[in-house]
This record gives C-alpha cells, structure tokens and sequence, in this order.
C-alpha cells in the first residue's frame, strides 16, 4: 500500500455569521500535515460549521482556509470536495448503491479506470475489516451500524485525499463497537498518513484520538494543543469543567509506564509476591488497575524479560496531581 | 360556440342565481350522503380489518376494483336496475370512497406508536376501550385526512351523475356542453371546484378543533 | 350473471372484431388518447417536481396543485376542453378528450415527483454534496433512483385514472373503449355496455401490472427490500 502524503490545513482569522449571530469567531489554528486535529465542546460551539467551512457545504463569512496554502475559496467546490474526504454520523451511504458501488464513487467521478476503481475498492474494503468477497456486492440495508460506519471511512478514503472531515462518525455505535472503530481508525490513520479534522463533542473520544485538540466554545477557540497539555494545563475554568474533574485520571491513559521514572533501588526478589509485573509500554491506567486489583503498593518492570525498575502508587499519584 | 358570442355572458350568470342555489343544495346533498354512507360502511370494513388480518387481502382488492371501474359505465350499468335515481348516483359515489377511506382508518390506527399502545395495555385498558379512548382519537389526522380526500373527490363525481339526471351543478356543465353554451359550463365548473374547496377548508378546521395536539395541517 | 354471460357471448361475435368498430381499434384508440395525455403530463410534471423537491422551493404550490387538482371535476375539464379545441378548428373527439386528460394526470405525477425527493434523507444527500457531487448529479444519480418507487406510484394513479376517464371522451364523440359505454347506453344495449367497462377495467389492470413489472426492474435492490438478505 502506498502511504500517502497527508496535507496541512490552516484556519486564519476564519469568522462565520448568520443574520444574527456569530457561529464562528475568528477562528485560527494550524493542523500540521499527517496529524489528527480534534474539534470539541459542546453543542453550539461553532465545531461543525467550521469542519464545514473546509469543504465549503458552508461558506466562510470572513477569513482563509489553507490546505498546503492554497486557499479553499479558490477552487470550485465540487473539485475541492472529490480531493477531501468526508464521513458523517449518520454515514449517509447510498442505500440503492452496492458497498462497492458506494466505495467507488469519488474515482468514478474522477474518472478512473474500471480496472484501477476495482483495485481500489477491494484495497480499501480490506483495509476496513470488511472481506471484499462478501461484502461488495451488498446493499447498506444488509450491514450493521459498524459495518456502515467502516464503509463510510472506506468511501472517505478512497481517492486518496489529503485530509479527511468526520463530523462525529463513531456517535451512533455502541461503546463497543466505538472502542474497536477508534482503535481501527487511528491505525488506518497513520498508515495512510492523511490529514484529519474531527469533530466531537466527546471529550475522551478527542485525547484518545487527537494529535492536537482544539476545544471551542460560542464559536471561539478557548484551547488549542496536544491532550496532554490540555489535561495538565487547562486554559480556564471553563476548558478545566470541560475536561472535567478526574482529568489527571485520563492523563494516565496518555503516559506511559516506560515513560515514567522508576524506583531502581529495588530488589524484586524481597519485595511481596502479590506485586504484580508491568511493562514499559502500558499505560498508566492499566498500570494502576493492575496495582489496585492485586492489592500491592508497587508493580515491577520488565522489559524484554530484564528488570527495569518499580513503580509505586505514590509515583502514579504524583502524576496525577502534577502539573508537568 | 356560436360566433361573437362572449366566453362568459355576466347577465345570464346575473339572472340564474336561484339554480344555482337549487343546483348547489342537490350538490350538497348527493356528496353528504356519499361520503356519510361511504364511512360508515368503510368504519365498519376496517375495524373488521383489523381484527382479522386475513380479510384485509379480499377488502383491498375488491374496493380496489371498484376504483378501476370508470365511474360513466358504473352509473351506465345501474340504470337497468335502478333507474335515473339518487340511488344510482349514491352507489356509485359511496363505491368510489370505500378504498380511500379504508386505507386511510387502517393505516391511522395501524400507525399508533407501539409505545402508546404497550403503555396503554400496562395501564389496564381492554381492547375496546383502546379503540375508542386510545387508537381512535390518536388516529383521527389520518382519518381525517382520508376524509377530506374522499369528499373532494366525491365532490368532482357528482357533476358526472348530471348523466343519468342527477348531478348538481355538473347539470349545468352538461347542459352547457349539448348547448355548446360556455357561460353555463365555467359556471358549473367553478361552482364546484369552489364547493370543493370550502368542503376541504371546513375540513381542515374541524380536524384542528378535533386534534388539537397535532399541527396545523 | 345474465349480464355476464351477454357480455361474453358479445366478445366471441366475430363482427365486433370487423371494422372501425372493432374491439382491437377501440383499444388501440382507447390506448392512444391515455398514453398521449400520460407522456405529455409526464414531460411537464414530472421535471417541475423532481427540481421543485431538489430546492425546497414553493413546497406548497406542489402540495396545493395535488389538492386543486383532485377538484377538477373531469366533466367540467371535458366541457372547458370543448371550449378551447373547437375554436381551434381540430374537432370533436381526440384533441379535446386529451387535452381533458392531461390536467387529470398532471397533479399526482407532480406532487408525488416533490414529495418523493423531499423524502429522500437528507443526510444522504449531504454526503454526496460533501463527496463533489454536482447539483445535477446529486438529482440524477443520488435523489431520482431514492424516489423512484413514489414517483412511479405517481405515474400509475394518474395512468389509471386517465384510462378510466378517458371513457367520457365518447360524449364528445371521441373514440376508444367510452365508445362502447355511451352506445350502448344510449341503444340500451347494455351487453355491450358491459363488454365496454370490462375492457376499460381489464386495460387498468394492464396498465397497473406494467407500471409494477417497470418498476421492479428500475428500482434498486438496495432500497426494494431493505434489511432482507439478497
């Protein structure tokens, strides 16, 4: 599979109004290329309007949007459209079209060859998780909700574009089915290297997904940075509620035990038998669940089968209330 | 139409108001009749419908068939039996009603949310008083709706009894067309598409009073 | 049930089948003013409804042309017909008996072409806006295929309504199936007025069936039977 070059898209002093009132603000940031930007808050935040403004379904009342500087505005809509992806909640696939029919609709307007758009679709449906064999030839009505939703992410891809939109894609699946579809996600994301602006007004889904987060609220940008800096640093009062109050909790999910600096004057042959073993690359959640189901005050490190060092309750702890 | 005669002669229209009060009442009367009888033997069908299934297929189709059936060679073939009458006009008229109305008295009750009638059912209700306190009054847009199609489209028919001597103003369409008399003809034809019209109205604001939980329709 | 069995006797009377009575030319003729009147209502409304629904424009003029439209009384539109065609000079019979027929048929081709693409989901039609696909696109590839059953639908009440009216063309002296009703009423002679409304009913059926079968084969699977395995 061919990695492709994602691009960079750039908001600059981008502003939408309605006859009578704002949606978007002034809205500026720059979602480097190859990265996941997630655009949260809560309803009426102005997240959808501006991940519209992209694809121009709704256009800008002021301000610039890049993607590799080039001015959005500048192109005809629908050409600037077939180069962007796009998945939305309700995936919208076309229900008298077959899953390959619906895949191959973004080349079919490009007008590639039958051959190529063959290729393609099968390239991509294997991508998803979906076996071509049986699913090609399937209408919408015949999958499930998951099975929909990866047919959108598929449709989405499959003229390679450089950025893709997804207006809360996984908000109509169960916890389940999300977790696998995020997971599934974030790997085809990196193999394919594509820009991807995100919109969701779930705050966990954004620091699981999101490179950057950009929190907005009243059409503004209250916060723009990677999760973890969100978590630890909190623009105000408002992005801090947001996040909510167990916010070092969910700091957890994004260290790493390996990252984190171990006891290593410790010698595990003494310590008690209960203390479970961890390794460098867990997270620190999973670490502290495994310290609080087994009862212990520290977990040993191993990698590779070597002993690394321990990790203690007060440590986790100090993460949690550290600001760094 | 004979030469340098007018499209609409005002003076004729001017001295013929006392039959088309008489030609509008007999209007009135025919599609009352038609469509009060029509009801109440599509009511009847329906409820019947609903309580065994396997009826609904003969129901369908035989009201069905007798929407097909032009409604001239209708009137045509009940003249032998029952002659230039009102009740020739009336079968024919309640016939053409039965398949709208019982779609539409079917479906309203049918499109009852399951939740309504589940909660219903949980309260106590039996099934005849879920008829008539639950699914009858939450289904009366649709039926009303049915309603208010069968009128105007009985409405319309009755001008075609003008053939075998009924008719309301569709007497004087008919009259105006032996005559090639067009004054005669708009008049008929307005005055009964305006009838149509009120009837749909009056309709409309009965349904509101009716329901007054469901918007505007 | 005598009425029946004169009826048939008169269908196997060789002579009803000789001459510009016959029962094949009444037919033909019969379907000649419906097709006409049909594929003339179908040109005008059926655009007009397709592009009302597309925009979302003048919503209740659709609506309101279905309610005016159920109004018309067709004798009404007959005599009004009369009094445009025969100034024309183009005579009794044909012209006026289709030009009678086509504001019958126009109103529920064009309001089910409007309620048909208004119906089709609208998250559907985003994302295909959202994937650059052309307005025009959007209503031939995406929306006209949705709405197709509903706009069917609409073609067959207006195709079976105008080949049962087309029966009152008679009164003015057209020809096709009416022929045999008005005749045979006025000479009372009623086995052939009930050969007459027999073959009007059967043509009905006909037309129906085969709106059904072009609408099996035009309509997609995918929306034919949905959540059934093929």
């Amino acid at each position: 599979m061919a990695t492709q070059r994602g691009a960079s898209v750039e908001f600059r002093e981008v502003s939408k109004r309605y006859s009578d009132q704002v949606a978007v603000d002034r809205l500026s940031f720059t979602v480097p290329a190859g990265k996941i930007c997630v655009l949260v808050g809560p309803s009426g935040s102005g997240k959808t309007t501006s991940l519209k403004m992209v694809n121009r379904l709704v256009e800008p009342s002021e301000g610039q949007i890049l993607i590799d500087g080039t001015n959005v505005l500048a192109e005809e809509p629908t050409t600037l459209r077939r180069r962007i992806g796009y998945v939305i909640q309700q995936v919208g696939l076309f229900p008298h079209q077959t899953i390959a029919e619906n895949v191959a609709t973004v080349p079919r307007l490009l007008r590639w060859s039958g051959e190529r758009i063959d290729a393609r679709v099968t390239e991509l449906l294997t991508l998803v998780g979906l076996d071509p064999r049986r699913y090609a030839k399937r209408y919408p009505a015949q999958l499930s909700g998951g099975e929909r939703q990866r047919v959108g992410v598929a449709r989405a891809l499959a003229a390679e574009p450089p950025v893709m939109l997804m207006d809360e894609p996984f908000g109509a699946v169960d916890p389940i089915v999300r977790d696998r579809l995020q997971q599934e996600f974030l790997q085809i994301q990196r193999s394919q290297g594509t820009t991807v602006l995100f919109v969701t007004h779930d705050i966990d889904e954004a620091i699981r997904l999101g490179d950057r987060v950009a929190v907005m609220r009243g059409g503004r940008l209250v916060q723009f940075s990677p999760p973890a800096e969100l978590l630890a640093h909190p623009a105000n009062e408002f992005v801090a509620q947001f996040v909510g109050s167990d916010r070092g909790l969910k700091r957890l999910a994004l260290l790493t035990v390996g990252g984190t600096e171990l006891e290593t004057d410790v010698d595990p042959a003494r310590v008690e038998p209960k203390a479970p073993r961890l390794e460098p690359s867990m997270s620190l959640r999973d670490a502290l669940a495994r310290l609080l189901t087994s009862e212990s005050e520290l977990g040993l490190v191993y990698e590779d089968g070597r002993f690394r060092g321990a990790l203690t309750l007060r440590q986790i702890g100090h993460m949690i209330r550290s600001d760094a | 139409m004979t030469a340098g005669e007018p499209l609409i002669r005002w003076d004729w229209i001017a001295s013929h108001g006392g039959v088309f009060v008489e030609r509008g009442l007999q209007h009135i009367e025919l599609t009352l009749i038609g469509v009060t009888v029509g009801f109440i033997i599509a009511f009847a069908l329906s409820l019947l419908v609903l309580r065994y299934r396997r009826l609904e297929g003969p129901v369908t189709s035989i009201t069905g068939t007798l929407y097909t059936i032009p409604s001239l060679a209708l009137f045509a073939l009940l003249v032998p039996y029952t002659g230039f009458t009102v009740l020739t006009a009336e079968i024919g008229l309640v016939s053409y009603t039965l398949l709208i109305l019982i779609r539409n008295i079917v479906s309203g009750i049918r499109g009852v949310s399951p939740d309504v009638h589940e909660a219903a059912i949980g309260m106590g209700y039996t099934a005849r008083q879920l008829l008539w306190r639950i699914e009858l009054p939450l289904a009366l847009a649709v039926i009303v709706a049915g309603i208010r199609i069968a009128t105007v489209t009985t409405i319309g028919l009755v001008t075609v009894t003008a053939l075998i001597g009924q008719g309301g103003f569709g007497a004087l369409i008919l009259s105006g067309m032996l005559t090639f008399f067009s004054t005669e003809i708009i008049a008929g034809a307005v005055l009964s598409v305006s009838l149509a019209i009120v009837a749909d109205a009056m309709l409309v604001l009965l349904q509101q009073r009716l329901t007054p939980w469901v918007g505007a329709g | 049930m005598r009425l029946l069995l004169d009826a048939l006797r008169w269908f196997i009377d060789p002579s009803h089948y000789q001459g510009s009575d016959a029962i094949q030319t009444r037919i033909l003729e019969h379907v000649e003013m419906s097709g006409f009147a049909v594929l003339v209502a179908i040109a005008l409304a059926l655009p007009i409804g397709l592009i009302l629904g597309h925009t979302g424009r003048l919503g209740f003029v659709a609506v309101s042309v279905a309610n005016v439209g159920r109004a018309l009384p067709s004798l009404a539109l007959l005599a009004l017909a009369l009094i445009v065609v025969l100034p024309l000079g183009l005579g009794l019979g044909f012209w006026p008996t289709v030009l009678a027929l086509i504001p019958l048929a126009v109103p529920p081709i064009l309001t089910n072409a409007y309620v048909a693409v208004r119906n089709v989901d609208r998250d559907v039609v985003e994302a295909a806006r959202g994937m650059g696909l052309g307005e025009s696109d959007i209503l031939r590839a995406i929306e006209l295929p949705l709405a197709l059953p509903l706009v069917i639908a609409g073609v067959r009440t207006a195709a079976v309504n105008v080949v049962a009216t087309a029966t009152l063309g008679a009164i003015v002296a057209s020809g096709g199936l009416g022929r045999y009703i008005v005749d045979g009423f006025a000479l009372q002679e009623y086995d052939r007025l009930f050969a007459g409304a027999l073959l009007v009913a059967a043509l009905a059926i006909v037309v129906e069936a085969s709106l059904a079968a072009f609408e099996k084969a035009a309509v997609s699977p995918g929306i034919r039977h949905p959540g059934s395995a093929l």
